[in-house]
C-alpha cells in the first residue's frame, strides 16, 4: 500500500470507507483512494512567454549565481542558499525564462497568501507577455497559467505535472517539519526542483538526500550593506517591557516588533497603543491587510507581529525589535526577521534588537551566521 | 495509538479510562471538543444541541464532511449514544436530507453514518423536492429549503428530527412542517449551532 499523492506506507494511516480504502495522512487536501487514478494536468505554454526584463540592473554576483542556477539544473536539483534580500526571485528568473522557452512547465510555491499575491503582480512586470496565475485559498477556480505561482498548500492539485519547481522558503511553515506537505510538493514535480532557503533545516536535508543536487551560495546583497547584527539583551518579562518603552521612544524610523503569540501581540499592542501611534497583525485577524497596507503607507510607526510579517514582505526603511520570550523562535526564524532590516537597494539600515528572557543558544548561532555572512563582503 | 485528528501519540491507558467509551482523540483534543449542551427554540420545536459550531468542531466536521473522511464518525457523539437512546427512548429518528449531488460525491449519508451506534428505530420516507445545496448561501436563499421537503412515510407518534448544525434552522423548520400532520410528538436534535 503506497499512497500516490504523500507516498505514506504506514497501513495505519489507510482506512476502509465506502468507496475503498483511502490514505488518512493526507486526507485535509482531498480524499484520495488508493486505487484512484491521478492524472497530471494538461496545458499549453504561449509562446514568447520566456521574455523577462527588470526595472533594475542585476549585480554582477546575481547575474553569477543566475547563471550556477541554470547550469545546475542540468545536474539535477538546486539548492539556493542566499541571505535574506539578496534576490532569490531575481535568481530563479534566467532558469524559469530557460524552462518555458522550451515550453515545460514551471511554478513558484510559496508559503503565505499575501506573498503569493506580492510576487504575481512582481513576476506580471517581469515576464509582461506571460500569464502568470496565482493559486492560492479562495482563488483556485482557474489553475492553468504559463507561470503558476502558488501556496504550498494548492500544489496537491498539480500531480506530477511541473519541470521545475521553485520552493521558496522551503524550510519555513507550513513545509518545516511537515514531511507530508514536503513529500506531496515533491510528488507535484516529475523534472527539476529548486529549494531557495536561508537555512537548510533537517526535514529539508532529508528529502534532498533522495536526489542529487547542487548548491548555489550568495551571501551579499544588491546593495552591498553588511546584514544588520543586533543587539541582544536577556531580561525577565516587565523590565523587557521597560527597554522596549525605551527604544520605541529613540526610535526614528518605522519598526516592526515581532512577538512570539496572538496574545502576547495584543498585549503589547494594548500598552503601547497609549505611548505611541501603533498598530498590530497575526494570522487570522479578518483585517490584517488593511493593516500592512497602512503601516506601508506610514500611517503608523510601529507594528506588533507574530511571525506572519518573517516571510517575503518589503517594507523599505524598516528597524526590528524581537521579543523572544519564552526562546520560541528558532534560528531560521531570528535570520528571517532580521532579514526584513535594509532590504532593497535605495534604503537605510535600520536597527535590530532581540530581547530574551531566557539565555538562548539559537540566538548566539543566529549572530555567528550572522557575522560570517557579512565576512563575505 | 494515535490521536485521529491531531496525530500525536496518545497517552498510555489510564485506570479511569479502563471505564470509559475507547475514544479516538488525545486527551488534548478532547478538552477542546467539550459538550455544552444548550436546549433552544426554533419556532415551537424544542431542539437540544450539543456542540459550539467554532474551533476544533467545525474542523473536524468540515474534515469529516468536505474531504470525506469517514474514520472519524465515532468522533462526535462519543458517551452520547445511550445518553441519546435513553432520553428519547420511544422516538424514531428522522434525518434531514443532504442534496442527491453531495451524497454521491461522499458515498455516504453522513448523519446515518454518526448515529450508526444509536439504539432507536428510524423513520423514512423524507425527501427534497428541489435538489437544492445549502452551502455557502445567505440566509434568504436558506429560507427557500422551508418549503422543500415532503414527507411520504407512515404516521409516527414520536419523531426526533437531526440535523448536524443550525445555521438559520430552517431546514429543521422545514422539516418539522413537513412531518408535524403525520406525527404527535416532534423533537429537534443538532450537534452544534452557530
Amino acid at each position: 500500500m503506497k499512497c500516490k499523492r504523500c507516498g505514506n506506507k504506514d497501513p495505519a494511516y489507510f482506512y476502509k470507507g465506502h468507496k475503498g480504502y483511502y490514505c488518512r495522512k493526507c486526507i485535509r487536501f482531498s480524499q484520495i483512494l488508493l486505487e484512484e487514478e491521478i492524472f497530471p494536468l494538461d496545458y499549453e505554454i504561449a509562446e514568447g512567454a520566456e521574455e523577462f526584463g527588470f526595472d533594475y540592473r542585476l549585480t554582477d554576483q546575481q547575474l553569477e549565481a543566475s547563471g550556477k542556477c541554470t547550469e545546475g539544473l542540468k545536474y539535477g536539483d538546486v539548492l539556493l542558499c542566499c541571505v535574506c534580500g539578496a534576490g532569490k526571485t531575481e535568481i530563479a528568473v534566467a532558469s524559469i525564462s530557460e524552462y518555458l522557452s522550451r515550453g515545460l512547465k514551471v511554478a513558484y510555491a510559496i508559503s503565505r497568501r499575501e506573498v503569493v499575491i506580492e510576487l504575481t503582480k512582481r513576476f506580471e512586470k517581469i515576464f509582461s507577455r506571460a500569464k502568470v496565475m496565482g493559486v492560492y485559498g479562495g482563488h483556485h477556480d482557474e489553475l492553468k497559467g504559463d507561470l503558476i505561482v502558488c501556496t504550498c498548500h494548492q500544489l496537491y492539485r498539480y500531480y506530477q505535472t511541473f519541470d521545475l519547481l521553485i520552493l521558496d522558503e522551503a524550510d519555513a511553515f507550513p513545509l518545516k517539519g511537515n514531511e507530508t506537505l514536503m513529500n506531496i510538493s515533491v510528488n507535484v514535480c516529475k523534472g527539476r526542483i529548486i529549494y531557495s532557503t536561508a537555512t537548510v533545516d533537517d526535514t529539508l536535508r532529508k528529502v534532498m538526500r533522495r536526489r542529487p543536487y547542487r548548491t548555489v551560495e550568495l551571501y551579499v546583497r544588491p546593495s552591498f550593506r553588511p546584514l544588520t547584527v543586533p543587539r541582544a539583551f536577556y531580561l525577565p518579562r516587565y523590565p523587557a517591557l521597560f527597554v522596549l518603552y525605551l527604544l520605541l521612544r529613540r526610535m526614528e524610523n518605522q519598526c516592526i516588533i515581532f512577538t512570539v503569540s496572538k496574545r502576547d501581540c495584543k498585549a503589547f499592542y494594548r500598552i503601547f497603543s497609549r505611548f505611541f501611534s501603533c498598530t498590530y497583525v497575526y494570522a487570522d485577524l479578518p483585517e490584517r491587510k488593511k493593516h500592512i497596507e497602512d503601516f506601508r503607507e506610514k500611517k503608523y510607526r510601529f507594528i506588533f507581529a507574530t511571525t506572519v510579517l518573517e516571510r517575503g514582505i518589503t517594507i523599505k526603511n524598516v528597524s526590528v525589535i524581537i521579543m523572544n520570550f519564552a526562546n520560541v523562535f528558532d534560528q531560521s526564524n531570528l535570520i528571517q526577521m532580521l532579514g526584513r532590516v535594509g532590504r532593497g537597494t535605495d534604503c537605510v539600515a535600520g536597527d535590530a534588537y532581540v530581547i530574551s528572557n531566557r539565555f538562548d543558544p539559537n540566538i548566539r548561532e543566529t549572530l555567528k551566521y550572522l557575522k560570517k555572512a557579512n565576512s563575505y563582503l | 495509538m494515535r490521536c485521529i485528528y491531531c496525530d500525536r501519540e496518545m497517552k498510555k491507558i489510564t485506570f479511569t479510562s479502563l471505564f470509559l467509551e475507547r475514544d479516538l482523540l488525545c486527551i488534548e483534543c478532547r478538552r477542546m471538543l467539550k459538550v455544552k449542551r444548550k436546549k433552544i427554540l426554533l419556532g415551537e420545536l424544542k431542539t437540544e444541541v450539543f456542540y459550539e459550531y467554532d474551533g476544533i468542531f467545525k474542523s473536524l466536521l468540515l474534515q469529516y464532511k468536505e474531504c470525506c473522511d469517514e474514520a472519524l464518525k465515532d468522533v462526535f457523539l462519543y458517551s452520547l449514544k445511550d445518553y441519546i437512546a435513553i432520553r428519547y427512548f420511544g422516538y424514531h429518528i428522522l434525518f434531514v436530507p443532504s442534496s442527491r449531488k453531495k451524497r454521491q460525491l461522499r458515498g455516504f449519508d453522513h448523519l446515518e453514518l454518526i448515529f450508526e451506534g444509536v439504539k432507536l428505530p428510524r423513520a423514512r420516507g423524507l425527501r427534497m423536492k428541489e435538489d437544492l445545496i445549502q452551502e455557502g448561501k445567505n440566509a434568504r436563499d436558506r429560507s427557500r429549503m422551508r418549503g422543500n421537503y415532503i414527507y411520504e412515510g407512515e404516521k409516527l407518534n414520536k419523531v426526533l428530527i437531526v440535523d448536524d448544525v443550525i445555521t438559520t434552522g430552517s431546514s429543521i423548520i422545514g422539516v418539522y412542517e413537513a412531518i408535524k400532520d403525520k406525527a404527535e410528538h416532534v423533537r429537534a436534535l443538532s450537534l452544534a449551532n452557530k
